[in-house]
Order: C-alpha cells, then structure tokens, then sequence
C-alpha cells in the first residue's frame, strides 16, 4: 500500500479541506435532498403534536401568553393537563428521528459514490448506490459500536472520577469544570472514532470492498498514517458546525417574541449548517482517500445490469472503479503495482562555482 | 462531689464571662420581652469536625404557664429520624425521595442520632432511667424523635423546673435542613426540644418527612466550642468570643423571643455584610457565603433588604437586631431553603444566569418565613399551609412587585415564569387530594403536601383579592401579623381576622378553599352566533346588517363555587362584562346584535390562579395560530436536530 510522503501531504491536507468543501459545493444537490428528507422527518414527526395543539389552543385565547412572549407556565399547562397531554406525541418525534438515521444510514452509500464519482448520479443510479452498499455499512455501523462503546466507558469513569473529585473540592466550579473536561474528551474520542468509520465507508466504495473487518481494519491504518491531518480537518470542520450554531442561536436571542417566521427560518439555516459540515466531513474524507490513499483496484468486470459507471476524467491517483453490480460474484482486484521507488540518480552535476 | 461543685462554679464563672450580652438582640427601637418565654435554654457545646459530633450539657428552665400541674413532659429528639426504620426514613422511602435525595440506598453516612446520657430534674434527681420513647402519631415502636419523662411530682402552675441533660448529637450528611458537607455543617433541630403545651395538652408530634416543626418561645444563650479556624453564624446575636489556647475557641450566641436555635460553622466561610434600615432601626445582615459563589453576594443583599423593606411596609415590623444569611457549599443544597428564628439558609451556585431569580427565589421565600412561621409561630406539623401557604402568597406579592408578574422566577431568552403560575401548577394537579384543614403531617404524599401547603395556599388568596380587594387582604395579612405575632394561631384565628377585615362572612370560600377538596374549573361551553331570520332562505348575510342572536354558555365544571367575571366581544368592537355568581352549573347569555361573536373569555384579568384549567376558560370564532406555530416550529427543529444528532453515528 502506498501512502504519500508526508510533505505531499502537507499540501494535500488543505486541498482536502478544501477540496472536500468544494466537493460538497459542486454536489450540493446531495445537501438539499439530505436537508429536505430531514425537513420531513421533523415534519412528520411533528404534525400529530401540531394537530393535538391546534385541537386545544386553535380557537382559545389561553395561548396568547404563549404567542406575545414565551410564558412557561402556559407551555408547562400544554404539557400537564391530560386532555392535551403533549408528552405523548414526542414518541412521534423519537420515531422519525431513528427514521432519519435509517435513512441516512440507507443513502450514505449513494452520498459517497456521488462524491467518490464527482458527478450528479441519476436517481436510479443514486438509490442502486445506496442499496449495494447498505447491508455493508449496517456491519461497519455494528462494529463501530465497539469502539464508541469503549468511548463512553473512558468517559463515564472520568466523569465518575471528575464528580469525587469534586465533590471534595471546595469550589464548585472543580467539579463542574472537569465535568466538562472528561465531556470534552469524550467528544474528542468521539470524533476519532466517527473518522475512522468514515474512512472505512469510503474505503468500501472506492474499492468495493465486501469484507468489513478487512476494511475496518485497514481503514484504521490509513486513519492512523494519516491521523493529523484527517483529524485536524475533521475538527475543524466541526467547530465550524458549532460557531453557526452559536451564530445562529445569537440572532435567534434576538428576534422578537412574535416574529415565528423570521424563527423559522434561521432554525432552518441551523439545520441546514450541520447537516452541511457532516457532508463535508465525508466529502473532505473521501477527496483526502482519493488524493493519498493505496493505489486503487483496476475496474472489475461488471457480470450484471445495472450498466457500468464512467467516471469523469480522474485526477492524479483518481480511483478508476466499475460501479458494483448487485448480483456479481466478488472478484478480488489484482494486486496494487508497487510504485516507483524515489531515483537514486544525484542529477546533473553542478557547474563549479566561479573562481 | 466537692471538687465537681467547685469546678461548674469555676466554669460558670469564667463561661458567665462569655456572656456579657453587650449587644442587644433586638432592633434599636425595640424592647422585649416580646412573648410569653416558656422556655430558656442555656447550652455548652462542643463540636468535632472530623466525627461530625456535638456533645452538650443542656441546661432547659421550662416556666409552668399553662395553668394546671405538669409531670410529664415529652421533648423532640430530631435527629433520631435519620435511621433506617424511624417514621421519617419509612414516609420518605414510600414517597420515592425527599426534596434533593433519592433515599433509594440506606448509606452509613445517612445516620443521625442524637442520644442522652444523663437527664436530670432540679429537685427531683437523675431521671435518665425514666425516659421513655414514645410514638404519639403512628406507633411505631422503633422512632426515637420523641421520649417522654415522668416526674416524681408535678410542677405546680406557675412555678419553674429545671432540666439538665447531657446529649450527643452526631449529623448526618446533608438531609432535610441539617447535617455535614465537607467542612459545612448546618445543626438544625441538634438539641433536645420540649413540646408545646397547646390547647389543653402537649403537642409533640414523631418528625414526619412531610411536616416541620413546632416549638414554645423563650431565650437561648449558646455557648459553641470549636476550631478555631472555623467561622461560625448562629440564630440571634454573638455576644462574646474566647480563645480556649488548645486549638479551639469558645463562640456565644444570645437570643431572645425566639422558639428555636441554629447554627452553621465552616472554616471556608466568607463573611458579607450589610444592614437594612426599617421602621425599628438598623438590622445588621450576616451573610455566610463562599469565594465561588461571589456571584450571588450581591443578588442575596439586595433580596434580604427588598423584602425586608416590603414586609416592614406591608405587615409590621422585624424586631430582631441581625439576620444571618447562610449559602450552603455546592453538594449541601439539602441544607438550603430553610427558616430557622433570625437564621436562614439560601441556594445559588457559582454561575446562575441572570434571569433566573433562583436566588430571590429561596431566600425571600426563607426571610418570609420570619414572619409567618418565625413571629406568627403556627404548629407546622398539624396547620403546615399557615406558614408555608402564606408565605408563598407573600413571596408572589414580593417578587411580583420587584420584578414584574410575568417575570418574577425567569426572564432569559425570552422564556418567563411567573411566581404564581409556579405557585399554581404546583398544586393544580393534587387540589383534589387533601384539605388545607387536615393535620398536614397526614397528608397524603409528600407531593401531596408541598402541592397543597405551598401552592394551593398561595393560589386561593390570590382568587381571594378578587372578592375582598388586594389592599383589604394585605390589611388582613398586617393585622393577623400584629395580633398573633410571638403566639400560636391556629387556621379560625386566621380566617376570623380575614373575615373580620374584609368586613364579610367568607364561609362560603373557607369552606371550599381551605376546609374542603372542591375543584375549580369554569369554561366557555358555548359562543356561536345565529342570524335571526335563519329560516329565510333568501338570506344573505352581510356584516354590519344582517342581525344575530348570540349564544353564550359558561359551564361550572369543578365544584368550586365562586363568582367570575366574562367578557365578551363582538365583531363591530362591541364588548361586554357579565358577572356570574356560579352557584347552578351553567349560565347562558343571550345577544342579538347586528354583529356575530368574536371572543368570549372567563377571568380575563387572569385573576383566578386556582382554575385548574386555563385552556377551556375561552372561545373565538377564528383560529389563533399564533401559539400553535410558535410552538409547532420549536418542536421540527427539535425533532430536526434529534434526528441528525442519531444520523451522526452512521
């Protein structure tokens, strides 16, 4: 497996980063179909609650401390009283919720050949993407549960020892601040974990790869070779994720009680960032694998409809990979080429220095 | 024997020099005695950090006033119920916690007690053997928070008697008011009590995990060994200081016309104070706070002295020369929000947000209790709403007029909460379980109780002001306060001053409020609007012409009988007040008008907080979007984020 220097992957790491943004930008159809399915998820997830309010509040003037200002007692009654009840239609929310991750966890494998190709797949093509490699990302989402679970095992006993800790602290604030360290570490780990299963999904596409254990394990070796920079980008894209969210919850703190539309709408751009900086998360994973990753399998001969994929003309170190036909036996790619190893050859000689 | 008088005389003499009361313990203006002091009580005590222990000789003169002979007296001993199978510890496990703790585990560090070793009678020698436990309230053979002791003669009426008894207090951690945190410890009902001679009898009831206390007024001198490094607050004010050359020092406290005794000791304590000027003088405010929670020094101030200023405006006098203000350590809020004589505890933490009162919120709540419980001292394991309930309603009043009505808990990002809707969703919920009249100690929960005592209290005199008018209320609550004030009252004494006051026979509502269960809930069944001609089939509405009988039916849905007001309104602007008195079940009004109806609204003023049900008292003829939407697009963007939040795992 060859794996650049690490000087070329110095400056490959800002094309990455921002590669990865572009990428995301030129297949930016991904992100508004993405968003719209979550709009109606939410949606979905929302309108029995919304039928419900409507059925207690539509024609009754009890709501009015609600629409002036936010009177949490009036909220705190929609929630108490056993003829509106509105505990009972969150299991609508939690249901679309999972809904969405079902769904997601279905398209990922569309959303990746789409970047992995660099071009705007058809419908079909999209949904023949998510399926082929759908039942391959269930085992990678499986065997990642074992390392996030070791996440969350590390975090509670920080978090344990962060609450004797301070518990015998005098100040409040040592308690309270190594809480949210051992929190933060968590995330940090969190976010290593999502990297390495990320790199596992595009590894699995650029290469068809069917043997999940194989990919996880060496997609955990590109990770780790190049860990620096693959994290490095991964925060920051995440931080970016929640400057906007801070952003937008700054001029959320400022609109008026009753500007619900103008809520809307910067709620909306909320969702539309995070979802935004996911994307570009998996679209910088996938422009990095395919700028420094192995050398990639010549095609495999399709033995099936559907009918081949061209890719678009690659660039440098591109993958070259048949789209996967449903119903082909695997066939094992011949051997990466071993690359060139650096010229021994000292150049031409120096004209002497000038007496 | 000789040499053991010879030694109490040295003590007495050199203690005796601790107790030089050069400050007064009351106001400037103020001179007592204030009550009838049944009972004085001198204490030695001696505090052991590391064991969480206090050993004491207490010496109690209890002065025979209730005009019969006495042999037995009963007497409290509080910390008794933090054992596993005391009355407290069993109601607390059945209700499922208590305020801040679960109690889903018995932990050793959850034991209290607090044992006497030796009880003698002035006259009447060494009793120890005569204590008896009893279980006046339920039986329970293995509750120790009573013992009782038979005297071999009576204490004729009017005379004197003199117990000494040697205790050991050891505190749990921080549970129910009192108890250990770290270095903190806040001594809450440490010291043996007697009980309250009352209404014929003695009134000593086991420690409920619902209910709080009930003591006789009297004078306390407290004298408190400890650490030196450690600073001490007490109830009452310190009157002298002595360095024992050991490692310890002697710290002592004097009270006067005061039923209980307080006292927190921590060697991280930050010492804040201030003072509030009122109508009998300076009173100094000691406020014991820590270096985190600098934060919340200055909110604690300015509450102490708002409601000081209020309650000297609106119901008399605080006649005390100092207020101490304890801030427990954060892990000890068990020990905050509590009222003891001239002693409270708050709640805060190092960061609160401004908009969050949660600091005005305890400590005004807390201060209040000065009053109704303090001075107005009512028996708070049989009539718990006299002092908490009325407290509550004093603490809306407060807080509404500092910082505004709807605001008055939160006012953050556009979130607000109002005190009395707090107070009312408090006890929407359980106002059809217990009377205020029921001994609360038998309440039914302890949800129960804090629903009833707390918010139904505070709800149904707030309905009240609309039948008698703020101003005569706030009279009302002036007057209860100066008549009964160093007394005990009972819940007639209370209504009859109302009743009295307001000029009217209130029955009908005491009946209802504070003797019975009734629910109230009123609404609008019926508003909808009919042409006249409706059999003309060549009628063509027109708005301004056609003519329309409106119909309008409020429906007494609860029980509760009281009189409300509705407005209605019409599509030209016309609108119109009606008063219902409510006694039958519904009442319809008929309009014709060349107008259709546009709103019709129950309690518009939002006057009447104990309807329990808001949302049925309106109807309008068009749709009210507003709330709905708001809301509807909080909940999509929840909904939203939850599902890209699960979605990241993929």
């Amino acid at each position: 497996m060859l794996i650049a220097e690490p000087d070329e992957m110095t400056s490959h790491k800002n094309n990455a980063f921002s590669s990865g943004f572009r990428l995301l930008w030129r297949r930016q159809g991904v992100l508004w179909w993405i968003f719209a399915v979550n709009l109606l998820c939410g949606a979905l997830g929302t309108v029995p609650g919304f039928l419900r309010l409507q059925h207690a509040l539509g024609h009754s003037l009890a709501g009015q401390p609600l629409t002036n200002r936010f009177d949490l007692g009036m909220l705190a009654e929609l929630f108490r009283l056993p003829d509106v009840s509105l505990v009972r239609y969150t299991t609508n929310s939690y249901l679309f919720a999972f809904i969405f991750f079902v769904f997601i966890l279905f398209v990922t494998g569309g959303i990746l050949e789409s970047y992995r190709a660099d071009r705007r797949l058809t419908t079909g093509e999209f949904f023949a993407a998510s399926g082929a490699y759908f039942w391959r990302f269930v085992r990678l989402l499986l065997l990642s549960i074992i390392p996030f679970v070791i996440v969350i095992m590390i975090y509670q006993a920080l978090d344990k020892a962060a609450d004797r800790i301070g518990d015998r602290a005098i100040a409040d604030q040592a308690g309270i601040f190594l809480g949210w360290g051992a929190m933060l570490i968590f995330l940090l780990l969190a976010l290593a974990v999502r990297l390495w299963f990320d790199m596992a999904q595009v590894r699995a596409v650029a290469h068809n790869e069917r043997r999940m254990w194989r990919n996880t394990w060496r997609a955990w070796r590109i990770t780790w070779h190049g860990f620096g920079r693959l994290y490095g980008m991964y925060f920051v894209i995440a931080l970016v994720g929640w400057i906007m969210l801070a952003i937008g919850l700054v001029i959320w703190a400022q609109l008026p009680a009753t500007a619900t539309g103008a809520v809307f709408i910067i709620l909306e751009l909320i969702m539309l960032a995070q979802i935004a900086t996911r994307l570009w998360q998996l679209a910088g994973a996938m422009s990095w694998y395919q700028a420094h990753a192995e050398i990639l399998a010549p095609p495999v001969e399709a033995t099936a409809t559907p009918m081949p994929l061209e890719t678009a003309p690659a660039a440098a170190g591109a993958a070259n990979v048949v789209y996967p036909p449903q119903d082909a036996a695997a066939v094992e790619p011949p051997p990466a080429e071993a690359p060139e190893p650096p010229s021994t050859d000292p150049g031409p000689e120096l004209p002497p220095a000038d007496a | 024997m000789q040499s053991c008088r010879m030694l109490c005389l040295v003590a007495m003499v050199l203690l005796g020099s601790l107790i030089a009361p050069a400050q007064s313990p009351f106001a400037p203006k103020v001179t007592g005695p204030l009550s009838q002091r049944v009972v004085a009580y001198h204490i030695d005590a001696n505090y052991d950090p590391p064991k969480h222990t206090v050993e004491a000789t207490e010496t109690l003169t209890y002065h025979n006033l209730t005009g019969q002979p006495l042999d037995t007296f009963p007497f409290h001993l509080y910390l008794n119920a933090f054992q596993p199978k005391s009355t407290w510890m069993h109601e607390a496990h059945r209700d499922g916690s208590f305020r801040s703790s679960s109690l889903a585990h018995w932990k050793p560090e959850d034991y209290g007690s607090n044992v006497v070793s030796s009880f003698q009678v002035d006259g009447m020698g060494d009793l120890t053997s005569q204590m008896k436990f009893i279980s006046p309230d339920d039986g329970n053979p293995d509750d120790k928070t009573v013992f009782q002791v038979k005297l071999p003669r009576p204490v004729a009426p009017g005379q004197d008697v003199t117990f000494r008894i040697k205790f050991k207090a050891t505190f749990p951690e921080v549970i129910a008011r009192t108890g250990y945190k770290r270095t903190f410890l806040l001594a809450g009902q440490w010291f043996p009590k007697v009980g309250v001679w009352w209404h014929g009898q003695w009134n000593c009831h086991q420690f409920h995990a619902l209910t709080e206390f009930f003591a006789d007024f009297g004078t306390f001198d407290v004298n408190i060994t400890l650490p030196k490094d450690y600073v001490i607050g007490a109830s009452g004010v310190q009157v002298g200081e002595h360095d024992n050359g050991n490692g310890t020092k002697t710290v002592a406290f004097h009270a006067e016309d005061i039923h209980d005794f307080a006292w927190t000791a921590d060697p991280n304590f930050k010492v804040v104070e201030n003072t509030f000027s009122g109508s009998v003088g300076p009173v100094r405010i000691r406020l014991l706070t820590y270096d985190s929670h600098k934060q919340a020094w200055d909110p604690y101030i300015y509450c102490v002295q708002y409601t000081m200023k209020r309650f000297d405006d609106w119901y008399g006098p605080y006649p005390y020369a100092q207020i101490t203000v304890v801030d427990p350590p954060h892990g000890a809020g068990e020990a905050g929000g509590m009222e003891y004589p001239t002693f409270i505890t708050g709640d805060s933490g190092w960061f609160i947000p401004k908009g969050i009162h949660l600091v005005d919120f305890v400590t005004e709540h807390e201060f209040g209790h000065q009053y109704w419980y303090g001075m107005v001292a009512t028996n708070e394991f049989e009539n718990g709403w006299l002092d908490e309930g009325i407290n509550s309603y004093t603490e809306v009043k407060v807080l509404d007029n500092v910082w505004g009505e709807n605001t008055s808990l939160i006012n953050l990002l556009g979130a607000q909460l109002g005190e009395r809707e707090e107070q009312r969703l408090g006890f929407v919920d359980v106002e059809d379980r217990d009377p205020l009249s029921k001994m609360s100690f038998q309440d039914m929960s302890i949800d129960t109780y804090g629903g009833i005592t707390y918010g139904k209290t505070a709800s149904m005199l707030i309905t009240l002001e609309k039948i008698v008018g703020e101003p005569t209320l706030k009279n009302a609550l002036h007057v209860y306060f100066m008549r009964y004030r160093f007394t005990h009252p009972t819940t007639e004494d209370f209504v009859r001053t109302v009743n009295e006051v307001a000029g009217q026979d209130l029955s009908w509502y005491w009946n209802q409020a504070v003797y019975g269960t009734e629910v109230f809930d009123y609404e609008v069944l019926r508003a909808d609007s009919q042409p006249v001609r409706w059999w003309d089939e060549n009628l063509k509405e027109k708005r301004g012409e056609t003519e329309y009988e409106t119909q309008v039916i409020l429906h007494r849905k609860g029980d509760f009988i009281f009189p409300v007001d509705a407005v209605v309104k019409f599509e030209n602007g016309e609108s119109t007040r009606e008063h219902w008195d409510g006694k039958e079940r519904w009442v319809r009004y008929v309009y014709r008008k060349k107008a259709q109806v546009l709103s019709v609204q129950i309690d518009p003023d939002y006057a009447v907080t104990m309807d329990r049900d808001y949302l049925n008292n309106s109807q309008t003829k068009y749709v009210q979007p507003g709330a709905v939407h708001k809301i509807a697009t909080y909940w999509l963007f929840l909904t939203q984020f939850m599902a890209q939040i699960l979605s990241w795992l993929v």
